[in-house]
């Protein structure tokens, strides 16, 4: 089952995106897409880590080409975040854009038997961007609504609750 | 009138030509787009909600989630874009939320 989870800053979207994926059969992996880049990515990453322990997910950091992430056979991979992702792919001289990132989500999606993946609702707070902000929001709608639009379940999530947007929870 | 709300680039236009089956040419001149920036300019809004309702479609992105801003310029047209939105939807007959290109009924009768 392919599952897009979209929710806003500390919305409780990744824990509930854990215990969706804890529900589901298959090995469970983490594919983690944030580099780490000074303290504070540093600490995000230990906060999430501890979230996760005890849980039964195998870490696995990528942070572009996704299709190139090597996981077990029918596993059961929680991806997070898109926007990370994403801002690594428009941002790094090696990275792909928007097409890197929905081609890399179908090439693991291949190899998986559950693919939960967790984005960011971002697109909220105003129209007044320009520049590269602008540019970042256009292409995260554009890879949202397509991962929307494949996907049989789509959450968005609010205070950790869940609103089921399509598609039905197991 | 349908109202059509959601987060930006969430694909509300893109919703309605979908859903109603129609080209680009046959919607544009029927629909009211991305009116949150009307707001701002507005002196009475109430007449705005009113000149807006006569479209059969209206499409605002939401706008009011984030911090409120410093500028009070800008401050000033999200508060006016939020309420121009509350004035289209309390005129409409289907209000609709586009959320990842899903649509979502807030108000009335739709079969999405």
């Amino acid at each position: 089952m392919l599952t897009l989870i979209i929710g806003g800053a500390a919305s409780g979207k990744s824990e509930f995106a854990e215990q969706l994926a804890q529900r589901l059969p298959g090995r469970r992996v983490y594919a983690a897409t944030m580099e780490p880049c000074g303290q504070e990515s540093l600490d995000r990453i230990q906060k999430h880590r501890c979230q996760r322990e005890g849980k039964g997910f195998l870490t696995l950091e990528r942070y572009r080409d996704l299709g190139g992430l090597e996981v077990p056979a029918g596993a059961n991979v929680l991806l997070e975040c898109v926007g990370n992702l994403l801002a690594n792919e428009l941002y790094s001289p090696q990275g792909g854009g928007r097409a890197a990132v929905l081609g890399g989500v179908e090439r693991l999606y291949e190899r998986c038997a559950h693919l939960t993946i967790v984005t960011n609702e971002v697109f909220s707070g105003g129209t007044d961007y320009e520049g590269d902000t602008l540019r970042y929001l256009r292409e995260l709608g554009g890879v949202n609504r397509s991962l929307a639009a494949r996907a049989e379940l789509v959450v968005e999530v609010v205070c950790g609750q869940a609103n089921v947007l399509k598609g039905r929870l197991p | 009138m349908i109202f059509v709300t959601g987060p930006m680039f969430s694909g509300k236009y893109e919703y309605l030509q979908k859903t109603l089956g129609l080209r680009e040419e046959e919607l544009a001149p029927r629909c009211a787009r991305n009116v949150e920036a009307l707001a701002a300019g507005e002196e009475d809004l109430e007449e705005l909600a009113g000149h807006l309702a006569q479209y059969d479609f209206v499409t605002a992105s939401e706008v009011g989630c984030g911090v409120v801003p410093t500028d009070p310029e800008q401050r000033e047209s999200r508060e006016r874009a939020g309420r121009l939105s509350c004035l289209l939807a309390g005129r409409a007959d289907v209000v609709i939320r586009v959320c990842c290109g899903l649509p979502q009924v807030l108000k009335g009768d739709w079969k999405c």
